[in-house]
């Protein structure tokens, strides 16, 4: 997946992929998580202790991850997926690759679905991100969740974060996707339990369902909408994003 | 033939029913093996060989040592641990005699290395960082030596020997000899036949490619061993790793509550589980070693390649008279199964021949992955068949009625017979007759065909347990030791126990995937747990029901317990589970493209646990076959010895576009045998369905494509 100028822009100057990639050592550190991360972190269950080495750059980012404020400094190698997982401890996604070909580790990008594995945490900041944590409201699953219970779309479900990620992002952009668009939409991510039919009849389930309690919400009458008549639902899509995953 | 007993209606069982933890499974709440993080947890990486086949003349580790947040490196110059999981010689897994007889050992950290990615070093650091830094500042002089990577090459004279003892690899008794099966006599078989015809197919190297690369976290308490560790059977897991750190079983804990996936490459423990125990041993704190996606590929296991050459003897009107097979597997330099070619087993003939020689090369290491000798062993005889039937003018189908198998190698009567109407049912709904057709018949560019395969896979009795306990609140907690690669065992576990025990299955709580809280569990891989630990369900869930008669509900802190290990036969008739495959594809000839239009999967795995996951089964499993029939494939540089392909976009595994719809029609018997007739299916669905591509392929353009991947080169290749 392509990276878009104005993220390249974003990065310090001394980060290059490919000194991202070598990484760096000297001698070790502790690094201060910033306060406001703290409370965050121990709600999490788990004592953190950092072990920067000293010299490894570093940055302070903010950034908003399921709804939730959180400021913190991180090393500037360290990949979004390995932020979200290892020190805000969200778990939920996962890495299948770690090199941008499979899709477990999805996550929207200020509504957009990208590989977090292909993202340095340091472009994350002032952006907001949502991961499969973020997707349920308190017990209330996403329609996506249930239709994916349903349809049994998760077998080993090593890959399932991903495809709800990715999934959630496409139906923000096109609600009313064919099956054909969900394929495609969703090629980037791969199933190796190869539950593909299950998955994209899961999507298309999803899709039926969110526009009918969408045209409940606004008073319209579902029958109608079923016919083809009603309403679509538009999501705002953030204009800086990385692009799609694949 | 016979007919399937019309199977009683059951309360629970047979009822499509959501994963009892898909909630945890949709939520990110599901814990994985990676998800593990202990307090003081250290990170391990590994250091593989960046050669074929190399003596290692020296090692300089004082560099990656002085590295801060360095604690330790391992080469096989302080740790020689023989690693004996399916890795010795013979292939025979969890026998124990063998690991000590064998002549062919492998360590964790072998000298020579002997395939690309063989482990030479492990590191274990404070962040993954420092660790793969440390890799970087490891010194290893290789003394490179010659390789073979052909399975047929390395028998002969001239080629470089991997093991002293040659490149054969070694039987349990360390005699270099191939795999025989005889019946009849084959020579006087050709000898009366009307026609022969004889063929070469070869398959490559496919690799499992689980979601969930290998993963270990390691902690010792004491002298007391824990691993968090995504493997295919806990109890096999501790057993193995218990005896290859020479610790008591029960000295050792195995943890793995998710799993993402395995199709066999998880069995057992795997050299990480041991380097990853030896790294926390030495270093006093947890460690977490995470293989990444190329070393998951070229360092763990995937099915082994083969050579097939076929001859086939039939009379005048397509009976076959004789049948023989000389195969070749490669293994990688380590044997970690039989190299066995399966298929020969299918067909009905009084003579038969099959010799397979399991060879050693110096490719990553073949092993298990689902229904291992099947696949490439259906490619090679289906395909075969396949072209006999239309060599001989007959419609495939009506040739595989004739001649496939009514008896197990026409002796040994099975536990029932469906084979015959899941190959009938299949024919009807596809409407076989209508669409068959000769040989690349279509006009034009843009050609359609039809293909047609079938299988028998074994579904075996055998040992395993469970404990139920009921509290006085009416719960039942049902300890398994399954763990749940995706198959949706825990599910079906739960499902079994509700029926057996006349419950809600709301009403059954499951502990699973702990060796210190469950008992032993065979392991899920061989299609065997709905089998074994489901007949096991049953008979604790009989246990408990008699206690209730005897002593009442248990109240107040009261519970009852019981447990079962039973072992049950199926009376000297052979349980096997039936399918047949029929597929239609469109062959762009022009850009050698082919796309599945429609697939029926035809199945009588018995009575149906849970048909919402017993279809996922059958459709991920036909749709790997597909992948493995057009496009995955380990490519390697023949220079160099080096993989070109390891990981999803190079091994070209399939994606949401590639995939086809699938249809599945389960033919649900009871063979009075199994968990309410249950018999196996997590394999069952791939054995076929890379044959079944190749027939359909054969069908459309008139020309058979003998050697895996039918990929866009070889077809226009075929056409040019």
């Amino acid at each position: 997946m392509g990276f878009r100028k104005d993220i390249m822009s974003k990065r310090k100057g001394d980060i290059s992929r490919r000194k991202f990639l070598e990484g760096t050592g000297a001698v070790l550190a502790v690094t201060t998580v910033a306060p406001s991360l703290k409370p965050h972190l121990s709600a999490a269950g788990a004592a953190e202790v950092e072990t920067t080495p000293a010299g490894v750059p570093t940055t302070s980012i903010r950034l908003v991850v399921n709804g939730a404020e959180h400021s913190a400094v991180v090393e500037d190698r360290w990949t979004l997926v390995e932020f979200l997982r290892d020190h805000l401890r969200l778990t939920g996604t996962k890495i299948g690759c770690d090199r941008g070909e499979c899709g477990a580790c999805t996550v929207l990008l200020d509504g957009k679905p990208v590989y977090s594995c292909s993202n340095l945490a340091v472009w994350a900041d002032g952006r907001t991100v949502q991961t499969v944590e973020g997707l349920a409201h308190g017990d209330q699953l996403d329609p996506l969740q249930q239709a994916f219970i349903d349809h049994d779309g998760p077998q080993c479900g090593f890959c399932t974060s991903g495809q709800l990620m990715c999934a959630k992002g496409l139906l923000a952009h096109n609600p009313h996707p064919t099956l054909e668009e969900v394929k495609a939409g969703m090629t980037g991510n791969i199933c190796r339990c190869s539950n593909y039919n299950h998955y994209t009849e899961a999507v298309l389930a999803a899709s039926s369902q969110q526009t009918a309690a969408a045209d409940r919400g606004a008073g319209r009458n579902v029958a109608a909408n079923a016919q083809g008549s009603g309403s679509r639902r538009v999501t705002p899509v953030s204009t800086r994003s990385t692009g799609g995953a694949r | 033939m016979s007919r399937p007993a019309i199977l009683t209606p059951r309360k629970t069982v047979g009822h499509a029913t959501p994963r009892v933890d898909a909630r945890e499974r949709v939520t990110g709440k599901a814990t994985y093996s990676g998800d593990v993080q202990l307090p003081g947890m250290l990170y391990g990486r590994i250091l593989r060989s960046p050669h074929a086949h190399a003596n290692i003349k020296r090692i300089d580790v004082s560099k990656a040592m002085a590295l801060p947040g360095v604690n330790l490196v391992l080469t096989h110059e302080n740790c020689s641990i023989v690693w004996g999981a399916g890795s010795v010689s013979g292939g025979r897994h969890y026998v124990d005699s063998i690991k000590k007889s064998t002549r062919q050992r492998r360590y964790v950290f072998n000298n020579p290395v002997r395939f690309y990615g063989d482990p030479v070093a492990a590191v274990a650091a404070v962040n993954r960082h420092v660790a793969e830094e440390a890799l970087r500042l490891i010194e290893v002089e290789y003394e490179p030596l010659p390789f073979v990577l052909d399975q047929e090459e390395a028998l002969k004279p001239e080629s470089v020997k991997i093991w002293p003892e040659g490149n054969l690899a070694l039987s349990v008794e360390n005699t270099a000899e191939p795999e025989i099966y005889k019946r009849g006599n084959v020579e006087e078989g050709f000898r009366t036949s009307d026609f022969v015809f004889e063929d070469r197919y070869t398959t490559t190297y496919v690799h499992n490619a689980q979601m969930e690369p290998r993963v270990c976290v390691a902690s010792w308490e004491g002298d007391k061993l824990t691993l968090y560790t995504p493997t295919q059977g806990t109890s096999n897991c501790r057993h193995d790793t218990a005896r290859d750190l020479g610790l008591p079983d029960e000295k050792v804990r195995i943890v793995c509550q998710y799993m993402g996936g395995g199709f066999g490459n998880k069995n057992q423990n795997q050299d990480v589980d041991l380097i990853t125990a030896m790294l926390a041993k030495q270093v006093g704190a947890p460690v977490k070693v995470e293989l990444t996606r190329k070393e998951d590929f070229i360092g763990v296991h995937g099915r082994w390649p083969t050579t097939q050459y076929y001859k086939v003897g039939v009379t005048r009107d397509g009976e076959l008279k004789a049948l023989q097979l000389r195969g070749y597997s490669g293994m990688g330099p380590y044997r970690k199964n039989t190299g066995a070619i399966g298929g020969v087993e299918l067909y009905q003939c009084a003579n038969v021949e099959s010799t397979v020689y399991a060879v050693y090369t110096n490719r990553a290491v073949s092993g298990n992955y689902r229904a291992p000798e099947f696949p490439q062993g259906f490619f090679g005889i289906e395909s075969m068949m396949d072209d006999v039937a239309n060599k001989m003018k007959m419609d495939p189908v009506e040739f595989v009625l004739k001649n496939m198998t009514r008896k197990l190698n026409d002796q040994t009567p099975y536990s029932n017979y469906t084979l015959e109407e899941c190959v009938r049912r299949g024919a009807e709904a596809f409407d076989w007759k209508k669409r068959w057709h000769a040989p690349g018949a279509d006009a034009g560019p843009i050609k359609r065909g039809v293909g047609m395969s079938f299988m028998a896979l074994r579904s075996p009795l055998g040992q395993s347990s469970a404990v139920i306990r009921l509290d006085s609140n009416g719960r039942y907690t049902l300890f398994v030791g399954v763990t749940d690669i995706g198959a949706g065992a825990k599910t079906t576990m739960s499902m079994i126990a509700a029926e057996a025990l006349d419950t809600a299955l709301s009403n059954v709580d499951i502990v699973w995937g702990d060796t210190d809280r469950c008992p032993f569990s065979v392991g899920e891989s061989g299609s065997r747990t709905t089998d074994m630990t489901g007949g096991a369900v049953i008979e604790a869930a009989a246990d408990l029901k008699a206690q209730i008669a005897a002593k009442g509900m248990p109240k107040g802190s009261e519970a009852l317990i019981a447990s079962a290990s039973p072992n049950p036969s199926s009376e000297g008739k052979v349980r096997k589970a039936f399918g047949a495959h029929f597929v239609e594809v469109e062959v762009d000839t022009e850009l050698g493209r082919v796309r599945v239009l429609k697939y029926l999967a035809v199945h009588d795995s018995g009575r149906i646990i849970n048909p919402l996951t017993a279809e996922s089964q059958i459709k991920g499993a036909a749709t790997q076959g597909i992948g493995m029939a057009l496009h995955e494939d380990l490519l390697y540089d023949r220079g160099s010895g080096q993989p070109l392909t390891s990981g999803y976009y190079g091994a070209r595994i399939m994606t949401h576009m590639d995939a086809p719809e699938i249809e599945v029609i389960f033919i649900e018997s009871d063979d009075g045998y199994g968990p309410f007739g249950a018999k196996c299916i997590g394999e069952a669905g791939i054995v076929h369905a890379v044959a079944v591509v190749g027939n359909g392929i054969f069908n459309a353009i008139g020309h058979r494509i003998k050697d895996l991947p039918i990929s866009r080169d070889k077809i226009l290749g075929a056409m040019a």
